[in-house]
This record gives C-alpha cells, structure tokens and sequence, in this order.
C-alpha cells in the first residue's frame, strides 16, 4: 500500500463524509422546525430522544456511509498500483471535511477539559454526604450562589451548594436531587458530549442550534417527568423547588458538559406551569412492544449492512469515488 | 427591553428630536392604519382636532425624518419611515448609547439600573409563579378531602 494510495482514500473519505453530511444536514435544517414541533407532541422522553437521534443523524449516517461503504469499496476495487490525479472539487470537499471535523473535536476537547477542571474545583471545596435518603453520594459546596448540578460525562457526581440545602424543605430537596437523578440515568451529560462531537453543516455554521435548544428543554421536562413519578404533588413539590432556588439569586453559569437545574432560567416559567398542569403520562410502552420495536431496529440494521456488503453496492459506490476524485 | 421601552419619549437622547403627545398618538395611527392623508388622520382621532393643527403636525414629522410622504390628488399622502420595532429598538439604542458615552459612572448607573429593573420583573414572576403553586395546592387539598 502506498502513501498515495492510502492519501487518495483519505481525501475521498473526508470529501465524501462531508459531503453526504451536507446534503444529510440540509434536509435536517428543513425538517428540523416540523420535528420540534412534533416533539411538542410526544412524551418528553420520547421527544427528547427523538430530537438527539435527529440531531445526530447527519454525521453518524455519514461516518456509517463512509466507513462501512465507501472505504470498503475504494479498497476492495480500486487498484493498489493507480496513480489517479485529486481534483481541486475532491481536494476542497476534503479540506472542509478535515475542518469541520478538527473544529468539533476541539470543540468537544475543550468542554471536556473545562467539565474536568469544574469537578476538580468541586472536589477541592465540597465534602461528600449523603441526602435525602438518596442511595449515592452528593457533594456540597459552601458556595454563595445557588448550585445544583450534575457534574461529569461518564461517572456523574450531583453537586449542591448548602444555600439551597438550607432553602429548600425535605421534600423539595428530595423532588431536586430526584431531577438531577433522573438527567444521571439518562446520561445527559455524555449526551451533551456527543452533540458537541457531531459535526455542523459548515465549519464556521453548525446549523442545528434550534434543534439543540430543543432537545435541551424536552431532556429537562422528561427529568421533571421523572421526578414527579406520575403523582401531582411531587410534581407541584419540584414546582415549588424551582422557584426557590430562582428567589436565591443567579448562579454562575456551567461549563457546557455540566447539567444544572436551572441552567435555563427562561424557561422556567414554562417549566413550572408544565408542573402545575400535570397529566399522569400515558402508559409507557410494555415489554413486548419494547423487544418488538428493538427487534425491527437490529433487523433493519442487518438489512443495511446486507445491502452495503452486495458487490453491486460496492461498485457503484466506487463509481461514485471516481466520479469524486476527478 | 420593557424597561427602556417604558421611558417617556420627551427622555430620548439628544440626537433624536423628542415627540410630543399628539405627534406620539399619530405616529401610532400611521404605523397602525398605514399610509393615511391629513384627512383620515383627523377622522381617526379620538379627540376633535382642526385640520390645520393635524397638518402641521404631520409636516413637522416628516421634517423630523420619522415620515415619507407622497403627492396624490392635491393631497400628502404620509407613511412612517421605519416600523415600530426599527423606531424603537432605534430610540432605545441612542439612549443607551448617549447614556455610556457620558462620563463613567453614568454608564454604570445604567448598567445598575438596568440589573434592578431585570431584577424586579424576576420577582414579579416569581411571585406569580408562587401564587400559582399556592392555588394549586388548595385545589389539590380541596380536592383530596372527603
């Protein structure tokens, strides 16, 4: 294998990845208000994960294109001793790849470094303890400003500051760390992270921020969900949790990888009158409907993957290349 | 933004000529109705004015730039020149900026200003969103007893 060799199959990986995420991107940039809209719709669990999928569709469709169809078929049919010329088209769609890819991984490294120095500083200045009969530890910090937040990607640690353990009565201080719980559980934090990995439409215009602020608004209804637990005074005991903690004053805001409970302060208002008007959610889907639905997924999955393997597939995806290089 | 939008129009900034009472009111029938001639202005008040009075007032605010205005039939048809939002969001930007052009503490006296009325409508909200909750309960509680 030569150096040109593997350099052509890594311009035409970058080119095309960034191409497919393009045209994947535009389509999502049209539908993206529809989609908001329908998750308004839904559950918001099930919102939220639609939102992520969608948001992360692009780029995992693209790199699911790329690695599992189009280097295959450059290496399986293109012939090692070519010495094949790289348009400039090739050579600019490769460049913007590369860009927009270095961009956000910087982006996602430099959150990640900021996420780590936040839990040092935290471990630094707060002391474990546990809470509210909560099974975990929680850390809490002699902070003046009013901190409740859940702090680290893959082990999540809940902070708290002492003003709002003192504020908040024992109940309320049960339905918070009840809501911060439920963003551990569905690892919002390494959810955040993924988003910030997945790259934009454009390198200097990532073009999903409605659909980012959205998913961000349904994953903290779907926790308040959750700490409600389907009883209309848990749910107007967190209501009155959260503007307790608004009356304490404003906090610092977060490093990007740290969830807090009022890190959206806007949409508070919102957030509490969706508390006030509880409706118990509709029955969550049962195990069958569950297994059937995962099974669809994997038997979908196989399809492609099945169809991606046809020798067909991978010549016509090798003509795409050439017609890429040129 | 409703803190600046509250202040009296006789407080604009200098660069800015102020508006009267009658011209505030016409300039909010023009931008309501659109372009209107001397005649439906007089027609569309709320009070009895004479038609030279409201001419001259129209004259003077499009001599102040805030009107364009066209011949049609022997008569000025007038238009506003900028919507509300681009008057306002214009008003309150000259404001601000003459206010921090002053002399250092006038700028922060506008900053803080700013922070207390931003801090004010927070607990207006808050304490409605209190009372809210505390109807909540006694219904639920109303609700709960036999």
């Amino acid at each position: 294998m030569t150096g040109s060799y593997l350099f052509r199959l890594l311009c035409l990986s970058m080119a095309s990845f960034f191409l497919v995420d393009l045209a994947l991107g535009a389509v999502l940039f049209l539908l993206a208000p529809g989609a908001i809209r329908l998750s308004e719709r839904l559950r918001p669990q099930l919102a939220a994960r639609l939102l992520l999928l969608l948001r992360l569709a692009p780029a995992g469709l693209s790199l699911l294109m790329v690695a599992g169809l189009l280097a295959p078929s450059y290496l399986w049919l293109e012939p090692r001793a070519a010495t094949e010329p790289i348009g400039w088209v090739c050579l600019a769609a490769a460049a913007l790849g590369v860009a927009v890819w270095s961009l956000s991984i910087t982006r996602a490294l430099r959150a990640a470094g900021r996420s780590l120095r936040h839990i040092r500083h935290c471990q630094r200045t707060a002391r474990k303890t546990w809470l509210g009969g909560e099974a975990a530890p929680v850390w809490l910090m002699e902070d003046p400003a009013p901190l409740v937040m859940l702090a680290g990607v893959l082990r999540s640690r809940l902070v708290i500051s002492r003003k709002v353990v003192s504020a908040l009565s024992a109940e309320q201080l049960a339905a918070v760390l009840r809501h911060e719980r439920a963003h551990s559980r569905s690892r919002d934090n390494f959810k955040r992270l993924l988003v910030l990995l997945a790259p934009g439409v454009l390198p200097f215009f990532r073009g999903f921020s409605r659909l980012e602020q959205a998913w961000a608004r349904v994953a903290e209804w779907a926790a308040d969900d959750f700490a409600a637990a389907g009883d209309s005074h848990r749910s107007l005991t967190l209501a009155a949790a959260l503007v307790r903690v608004a009356r304490l004053g404003a906090a610092p805001p977060p490093p990007v990888l740290v969830t807090s409970l009022m890190a959206n302060g806007i949409d508070l208002s919102a957030r509490v009158d969706r508390l006030l008007h509880f409706v118990p959610a509709a029955a969550k889907p049962g195990r069958i409907a569950r297994l059937l639905s995962g099974g669809a997924g994997v038997l979908m999955g196989a399809c492609v993957i099945a169809l991606m393997a046809q020798p067909v597939t991978l010549r016509a995806a090798h003509e795409f290349l050439e017609a890429l290089i040129r | 933004m409703r803190f600046l939008k509250s202040i009296p129009v006789e407080q604009t900034s200098p660069s800015q000529p102020p508006l009267g009472h009658l011209e505030a009111t016409v300039m909010d029938l023009l931008w309501e109705r659109g372009e209107s001639n001397v005649h439906d202005v007089v027609q569309r008040l709320h009070r009895p004015l004479a038609y030279t009075t409201v001419m001259t007032t129209l004259d003077r605010l499009f001599k102040k730039g805030l009107l364009d205005r066209r011949k049609s039939a022997r008569a000025f048809l007038y238009s506003p020149r900028w919507s509300r939002m681009e008057w306002e969001q214009k008003r309150a930007g000259e404001f601000v900026a003459g206010f921090l052009a002053g002399p250092q503490p006038a700028g922060e006296l506008l900053i803080s200003c700013l922070v207390d009325a931003v801090g004010q409508q927070d607990e207006a909200l808050l304490d409605e969103l209190e009372k809210k909750i505390r109807l909540k309960r006694k219904e639920l509680y109303q609700r709960r007893k036999p």
